[in-house]
């Protein structure tokens, strides 16, 4: 590694590149891809039939189906409402605005265990907004999808909101002035000018829910084959000392968000290029 | 359409941008909007197109009153000075948008948004640019690119805010023939805003010089040019020499000097002459009091004319003088020479009505 890069320095203006390139890989090497192959390297004492026998249990598949789901649907949920919130903010003075701001972060400080334990007393049949309802959410995938809202929400409002805050108001009068409505300004103008912002903190929130435990098992019931997610799997597995088991799921978690995530990045891509040539 | 704009004042705050501003303009004038920043001038564009609301008076578009119109009925067609494109369409997208967010109604079909647009874009010469995205075009190109979106909409009035303000000095020139050009063959009332002198002078039927919120005074380029109104609007419009004195018998006296001032016979006040630095003769010799002594402290060769800086030798005032290559070659003068000064065209503004 270190040979090709000698070979193929060119001289700039920005200093650093050596040292600030070979921390960035020192970095993400024992932060990110070391902690990441270990799980590979455990899986591997595995036999393949084992391995295969393990992530494709009934118990398993039900699981990914309604962790990616659900973390899908919150993700979406969170996109449309943070874009809202980040809407009002920056778009209307009114009072106690910073205050509301602040509170965006708060799902960000508090314990996801806090907030578990809040939204299931909360949204359980006798709770206080359960109640009004004659189906539950506590215990359901719907409860599930709640609280993955809940933790994913400050990332799309913090990112649309410095977008919105630097859109020029020059394009918007450009659109009134040849006769779009408001309407119309929004749909054609504004929103096209987020949307990238809003796929960055949909990707984030979704990626966020995906990994949630601590608010989750609380509400969710963890109801083998209904309300429970992957990463309670792969909790109950460590607690059966199956770490080897627990690996082999971690890797259809992986693998799945890793494809996920390149995915939204290709459209990111495409979308940016009309932007910055 | 012309437009008339009665009494009408606008504060921000304490900071009153317009201060009872009256103007008519008659349908199909290009009109240039002169004047320093903070002047009120974008504020008075911004207010014709409806951008930005008005405190007191009222604007007609043919006698009619559109005080109250959103911008989106007055059918004004606004460019911006950065340009305002929309960077995620292409150019062609950009220009068909007034068409296409039309109700259905009076939108026209897709074959005759196209050719409409391809016919601008021909205008502007930018028919081969039409699947760029802005940020893919110089910044002239994006210049032209918004006003023929502002063109697309068949404006009753075209409304430009500094348009060429932020392009070189070549690009800038070409474009302001062009525009001149294009309202030659569609006569469509024009206004634009402008802190470029030059620009003013070049381009418009008209000039409405603009001060500290208030007109000082709307004419042909050559009237403002030539018969200033105030000192304000002589000293905007190009580079100026200053002489302090007393008129008496029809000149300008200040001690020895004096400069003559024939519209001024019967004055005996204390007053102010402007001269243009092109009207500032220079002499080898004092040949009578019409010329005071100088010394040359720079002189600049800029193209085709010649800048000379001067230092008055009796009070130190500093004087600037502009010749031809030729008419300076012939003086053989050079940094440090002591030389005469003759003011040709002499402006006079009595200090009572104006102060300085």
């Amino acid at each position: 590694m270190e040979l090709s890069l000698k070979r193929r320095k060119k001289t700039t203006i920005i200093p650093g590149f050596s040292l600030t390139f070979g921390y960035t890989m020192l970095y993400l090497s024992m932060i990110v891809l070391l902690p990441l192959s270990m799980i590979i390297v455990n899986t591997l004492s595995m036999s393949w039939s084992e391995f295969y026998e393990t992530i494709t249990h009934p118990r398993a598949v039900a699981s990914y189906k309604l962790s990616f789901g659900t973390a899908f649907v919150a993700g979406l949920i969170n996109v449309f409402f943070g874009t809202m919130i980040a809407w009002v903010l920056i778009r209307y003075e009114f009072p106690g605005r910073k205050i509301i701001d602040g509170l965006v972060d708060l799902p960000f400080a508090l314990p996801t265990a806090v907030a578990g334990i809040a939204l299931t007393t909360l949204y359980a049949p006798n709770g206080w907004i359960g109640q009004f309802f004659d189906f539950k959410i506590s215990y359901t995938p719907l409860g599930i999808i709640i609280a993955l809202t809940f933790i994913g929400l400050p990332f799309v409002v913090r990112t649309v909101q410095p977008v919105l805050q630097n859109l020029s108001k020059e394009v918007e009068e450009a659109s009134a002035s040849l006769g779009a409505t408001r309407f119309q300004t929004f749909v054609k103008i504004i929103l096209p000018e987020l949307y990238p912002a809003m796929i960055t903190g949909f990707s984030l929130a979704f990626s966020r829910a995906l990994g949630e435990y601590g608010s989750v098992v609380f509400i969710a019931g963890n109801m083998p084959m209904k309300t429970e997610i992957t990463p309670l799997i792969i909790m109950t597995k460590l607690e059966q000392y199956d770490y080897v088991g627990a690996t082999a799921i971690a890797i259809v978690m992986l693998s799945g968000s890793f494809i996920i995530l390149l995915f939204i990045n290709f459209i990111q891509w495409r979308m940016n290029r009309k932007f910055y040539h | 359409m012309s437009i008339q704009v009665k009494n009408v004042s606008k504060s921000f705050g304490s900071f009153q941008a317009l201060k009872d501003i009256s103007v008519d303009i008659e349908s199909g004038e290009l009109i240039a909007l002169l004047g320093p920043s903070g002047s009120g001038k974008t504020t008075l564009l911004r207010i014709l197109a409806g951008l930005e609301g008005l405190d007191e008076g009222a604007i007609y578009f043919d006698g009619e009153n559109i005080t109250n119109v959103s911008p989106k009925e007055r059918k004004v067609g606004f460019v911006f000075q950065h340009y305002a494109l929309f960077r995620h369409m292409t150019v062609f997208e950009n220009v068909a948008y007034g068409l296409k967010v039309r109700p259905r109604k009076t939108r026209p079909s897709k074959q005759e948004i196209a050719k409409k647009v391809n016919e601008l874009l021909e205008l502007v010469k930018l028919q081969n640019f039409q699947d760029r995205y802005p940020s893919q075009l110089s910044g002239g190109q994006r210049q032209r690119v918004a006003l023929a979106r502002a063109l697309a909409v068949e404006p009753k009035v075209l409304l430009l805010d500094e348009p060429f303000g932020a392009l070189d000095a070549k690009v800038r020139k070409e474009l302001r023939r062009w525009l001149r050009q294009l309202h030659n063959e569609f006569h469509v009332t024009s206004i634009f805003v402008t802190h470029d002198q030059e620009e003013a002078l070049d381009v418009a039927d008209r000039i409405i010089v603009m001060n500290n919120g208030k007109i000082e005074q709307i004419g042909t380029p050559d009237e403002v040019y030539e018969n200033p109104k105030s000192p304000f609007v002589y000293d905007f419009l190009g580079n100026v020499n200053i002489f302090r004195g007393r008129l008496q018998n029809g000149k300008l006296r200040q001690g020895q000097f004096e400069i003559s001032a024939p519209n001024y016979l019967d004055s005996h006040d204390e007053a102010v002459g402007y001269v243009r630095p092109h009207d500032i003769q220079i002499e080898k010799e004092k040949v009578d009091n019409e010329t005071v002594a100088a010394k040359i402290t720079f002189i600049h060769i800029v193209g085709p004319t010649v800048q000379i800086e001067l230092k008055r030798e009796d009070n130190g005032e500093f004087l600037e003088a502009e010749l031809t290559k030729e008419h300076y070659k012939n003086l053989e003068i050079q940094k440090g020479d002591i030389v005469y000064v003759r003011p040709k065209q002499l402006k006079v503004f009595i200090p009572e009505d104006f102060s300085i």
